[in-house]
């Protein structure tokens, strides 16, 4: 700060003033860093999820469940999902009672996928997505299902919205 | 982040940057009380950061904490902690300006209203009660021109951040932030010398 003299602030003390003012004129919502803290405590819980960008014959989600209890219907299904960075696409095949998932990841990456049941807690698969970006669940559970990915650099883990196997 | 960090050295008495360095040591140390002395000590500082860049407050209040996730994700990258408030505030900054952007795109938006939600400038806050010399500050900063405002406003909050990062916010050049920060520091000067005021 200046004094009698009259001299003028050096631009970091300006610019303190600057701030200053601000933080009166703008302050933060008394609860923000509980908000923080709350966030990051669930923060385990979190994943980011894909969009559904195409799918063919029986779409993602609106199979009825009648259709869901016909163990003798076949046939094969494809979704598609957009997720940051990459692009997966999966083939849901079914015969004899047995169901198949393959899936591609694009642009290739190393990353592990998770294939779990929404309704049946645990028993979740893994697969390793090779370097030409496939990874496969020779044998997959029926049912509601969702699929996380997980980078190997971290990050929130990214799923699928629900899909019928 | 491999960036030049930004400068903590010279913003302020109650800048709390020491503050922040030692929790976060403790915190890395094992002390989880320092994550939380850290999150109440700078998260203040980062809504400053990311409401200089014109999101609205909801958005803001989401980057701070989106922002927090991405220190605990990246928490064994930072070696320094004297950089901490540095490496949280270049990460808000950016993050604020990547969903200013994406918000932009969605929904476009007069920039009169973009421009950093600033308060009327006839009107300072009713409810903030002011003293003599913020009321003369404020009505200063109001007749500088709009580009100035903003610019003021970034580099004020937080650590000073590096002239990359406020060039990329208001598309300019790097080059000319420096003599531009300059010139809108004489022009304010000049308006509390008019007004009689402390430069």
């Amino acid at each position: 700060m200046n004094d009698a003299t009259g001299a003028s602030r050096s631009d970091d003390q300006l610019l303190d003033a600057v701030a200053e003012l601000w933080t009166r004129l703008d302050p933060p919502p008394d609860d923000l860093a509980d908000g923080v803290l709350a966030r990051l405590a669930v923060r385990d819980l979190e994943y980011e999820l894909l969009t559904l960008v195409d799918s063919d014959a029986a779409l993602a989600g609106v199979r009825s469940a009648t259709m869901l209890r016909a163990p003798e219907e076949t046939g094969t299904w494809s979704l598609e999902y957009l997720g940051p960075g990459f692009r997966v696409q999966l083939r849901i095949s079914r015969r004899q009672r047995q169901a198949r998932l393959d899936g591609w990841v694009s642009p290739p990456q190393p990353m592990t996928v998770m294939l779990s049941s929404v309704l049946r807690k645990g028993g979740v698969l893994e697969a390793q997505v090779s370097d030409s970006g496939r990874f496969e669940f020779p044998v997959a559970p029926a049912g509601a299902c969702r699929m996380t990915f997980v980078t190997e650099s971290g990050g929130r883990p990214q799923a699928t919205p629900p899909f019928w196997i | 982040m491999s960036e030049v960090p930004e400068s903590t050295a010279a913003t302020g008495p109650g800048a709390p940057w020491g503050v922040a360095a030692a929790a976060f040591t403790r915190w890395r140390e094992g002390d989880d009380d320092g994550f939380e002395e850290l999150v109440r000590v700078l998260s203040p500082v980062l809504w400053q950061v990311v409401r200089a860049t014109g999101l609205d407050r909801e958005r803001a209040e989401d980057v701070v904490q989106t922002t927090w996730i991405a220190l605990v994700d990246h928490a064994e990258s930072i070696t320094s902690a004297q950089g901490i408030a540095a490496w949280l505030c270049t990460s808000a900054r950016r993050e604020a300006w990547r969903v200013g952007r994406q918000s932009t795109r969605e929904r476009p938006v007069d920039d009169q209203v973009l421009a950093h939600g600033l308060p009327d400038h006839d009107s300072p806050e009713e409810q903030v009660v002011l003293d003599d010399e913020a009321t003369l500050l404020w009505a200063c900063l109001g007749k500088l021109p709009d580009r100035c405002q903003k610019l003021l406003r970034i580099v004020a909050s937080g650590p000073r951040p590096n002239y990359t990062d406020v060039a990329s916010s208001l598309g300019m050049p790097v080059g000319s932030i420096g003599p531009t920060r300059g010139r809108c520091l004489d022009k304010l000067r000049h308006e509390l010398t008019l007004s009689g005021g402390v430069r």
